[in-house]
């Protein structure tokens, strides 16, 4: 149209030459119809962003391989809409990035998280295994007094680990430039091990370019961990045993730029001629840093003494003490348990004391007695004992004695006034006197005991004394003879004149004249053995 | 003490490995030249009144498959071409193998070790191509690791020629 503008003018010039007013139109048409028509269509293709984005949507992959072959201008351009783009799409739909990263988010997640947690379980279980220590209550201190997280300080102080060895590898020659280690004499394998792990790296260098982040960090070998920092003209190799914490690396990274800015002539010309890296050696022997438990755990060792040792004797004395006891009543319930006429039902042991019970013939040897050999206070022993009689030979054949002897002691074989004359109703009484002495001196003799029998003879009140003994030995006599015409041996009966002695009496001052006129028998045992 | 890392270059199977053992006692096993393609052995080499320690680089034997890597030459003060004599074939690869190492490493020193000496009357190998390396400049050494004939030698020429090196 602005083409078509100052023709009105022209026109208007041509109106005076009488020329038509549509002559140049139709002039204009005729020689540039063609290019108006395509001008128009331009003009159309330039206004209209409709046919200028479907022409560029033509074209627009191409442009964007071709330009980003040139160079990375694109990308860079690209770089910010596309953090924005991305962050626009997690706010509004987080699902949707969550779900396209899922299948990879795992495995990363596992491999990072393998990683960490095997640093991790180690120290952690040095955590619990002291969290009730003496450290732990130093390290809640430290906590508080320095703000940081009580487990950031308990992975810090529990994690052991020692730097070994440290080796600098001239990174072009792969040979050794200098070397501390612990060790005063260490393997002299060192330049050996220098190559090897430049050749390793190497390798994998080469075997992995393409796939990117080709530095080996760290080499695990056994209990060694072989910690590698890169430098752009030397590495430095740290042997660690042991769990070494992140912060190693620190150390290590500052200690490869020490030697980068303190030896950076000799790091580029490097002829393999050790003696001129003897400078380095203090700087590597800096890193030969460690945690060891062992050593705190002696000081904290000597700390607990104070109480460890008293509650210690205390212990042995009390455990001791109880074991002694047990012995005791282990030995006295032993004897109790051996002793003849005494049969143990039960015993138990209880805080207050020691309870017994069972059963007990009256002639066994005292229960007390025995608890108070085995060394225990029998006041503390709280017994109960049924009687019985065993059948043990020990006590049947005292006990038979005893009951012989009764029934003998009981016997007497009354006289009329006077006379030493066995009537003939007391003779019958010495037939049963007589068997009772012959088992009396069976027993006694079964026993290895000695049998003596006095054999007393009484006189009534009446009358002279000297008779009156005289008397009561001939009634003894009488008896002994009477029981020896009877076959029974006399040589345990022992007569004995009693004259009027112990008359019978019912009451004080009485007495009864032919209750006393008699001959009474007393069983005396000796023990045989001496 | 002064190192120098020196290269075992060759065909497979000519005798690389066998030499360097004739010379040293080894730490590394072997399997280490089938996976990482070298063992590193090392040997300390007196010449005149100084000590130098050699770090052997025995690299993995060259063939169709295994081809020497420049990242395992760099650094090399010297290395040594073996070639058996009893095959032709590694005498061609040592001829390529001295020309790509020099591209890679520049002019060092080096020996060409014409291994299995005592089967000189079986060897492909003859005179001609012989004095062809010599003609070339080459350093030739005869030697067997079978009974040890000429390794010491070969090392000690080594050491020599590496000290002989202005800066060396």
């Amino acid at each position: 149209m602005s083409l078509a503008s100052p023709l009105p003018e022209v026109a208007g010039q041509d109106a005076d030459n009488e020329l038509p007013a549509d002559s140049y139109q139709r002039l204009r048409e005729l020689l540039l119809g063609p290019e108006q028509e395509a001008l128009a269509s331009l003009q159309q293709r330039l206004d209209s962003p409709d046919i200028r984005a479907k022409e560029l949507s033509g074209i627009i992959a191409e442009a964007i391989v071709l330009r980003s072959r040139r160079d990375r201008t694109l990308q860079n351009a690209l770089n910010p809409l596309l953090e924005e783009a991305l962050r626009i799409s997690v706010a509004r739909n987080p699902e949707l990035l969550g779900d396209t990263l899922f299948p990879i988010i795992g495995r990363a997640v596992r491999q990072s998280v393998a990683h960490s947690l095997r640093g991790i379980v180690k120290s952690l279980n040095e955590t619990v295994e002291r969290s009730v220590s003496l450290d732990a209550l130093k390290w809640r201190f430290e906590s508080l007094r320095t703000g940081k997280p009580f487990g950031e300080i308990v992975l810090a102080r529990s994690l052991q680990y020692r730097v070994e060895q440290v080796f600098v590898i001239h990174r072009h020659t792969g040979l050794l430039m200098a070397h501390a280690s612990r060790e005063l004499d260490p393997a002299q394998e060192s330049e050996m091990i220098s190559a090897m792990l430049t050749a390793v790296q190497d390798f994998i260098h080469d075997s992995f370019a393409e796939t990117g982040g080709t530095e080996l960090d760290t080499v695990e070998l056994g209990e060694f961990n072989v910690w590698i920092q890169h430098g752009p003209k030397a590495l430095l190799c740290a042997v660690v045993t042991g769990t070494p914490p992140p912060e190693l690396r620190n150390v290590l990274q500052r200690t490869l730029e020490d030697l980068h800015s303190n030896f950076g002539a000799l790091l580029s010309q490097y002829d393999g001629d050790t003696e001129s890296t003897a400078a380095m050696r203090p700087v590597l022997e800096a890193c030969l840093v460690g945690q060891q438990r062992p050593e705190r755990k002696r000081v904290a060792s000597r700390a607990w003494l104070w109480v460890l040792v008293p509650a210690a004797a205390l212990l042995i004395a009390l455990v001791g003490n109880w074991l002694l006891q047990r012995h005791r009543w282990n030995q006295a319930v032993e004897n109790l348990r051996g002793e003849p006429g005494i049969v143990l039902t039960s015993e138990e042991k209880s805080w207050g004391g020691y309870r017994l019970t069972g059963l007990r013939d009256p002639m066994a040897a005292d229960p007390g007695e025995i608890i108070h050999r085995a060394g225990l206070d029998p006041a503390k022993v709280n017994a109960r004992w049924e009687e019985f009689h065993s059948l043990n030979p020990r006590f049947e054949l005292p006990r038979q004695i005893s009951e012989v002897k009764v029934v003998i002691e009981r016997q007497e074989i009354l006289f009329r006034i006077s006379s030493s004359q066995l009537d003939p109703e007391q003779v019958q009484k010495l037939a049963d006197i007589e068997a009772n002495l012959r088992k009396l001196q069976g027993y006694a003799s079964a026993a290895h005991r000695k049998l003596k029998v006095e054999v007393a003879g009484y006189t009534d009140p009446t009358g002279l004394e000297e008779k009156n003994a005289a008397l009561s030995g001939q009634r003894a006599d009488a008896v002994i003879n009477a029981l020896e015409s009877r076959g029974l041996s006399p040589d345990s009966l022992v007569p004995v004149a009693m004259a009027s002695r112990n008359p019978i009496a019912i009451a004080a001052g009485s007495s009864v004249p032919e209750l006393s006129r008699r001959v009474t028998f007393r069983v005396l045992l000796d023990d045989e053995r001496p | 003490m002064i190192q120098k890392k020196v290269c075992m270059i060759g065909s497979f199977g000519v005798g690389k490995t066998s030499l360097v053992a004739r010379f040293v006692r080894s730490i590394f096993s072997e399997k280490y030249q089938t996976t990482v393609g070298v063992k590193i052995d090392k040997k300390v080499v007196e010449v005149g009144d100084k000590q130098v320690t050699l770090v052997l680089w025995d690299l993995a034997g060259e063939d169709a498959l295994t081809t020497v890597r420049p990242s395992q030459l760099r650094g090399a003060s010297a290395y040594v071409l073996v070639v058996d004599g009893l095959r032709r074939s590694t005498y061609d690869t040592a001829i390529d193998l001295q020309k790509r190492v020099d591209e890679a490493i520049g002019p060092v020193p080096f020996f060409c070790m014409l291994n299995k000496n005592d089967l000189r009357d079986r060897w492909e190998v003859t005179d001609s191509d012989i004095e062809a390396l010599r003609a070339k400049g080459w350093q030739l050494l005869y030697g067997s690791a079978l009974n040890g004939e000429g390794v010491e030698n070969l090392f000690r020429e080594l050491t020599t020629a590496i000290l002989k090196v202005p800066n060396a």
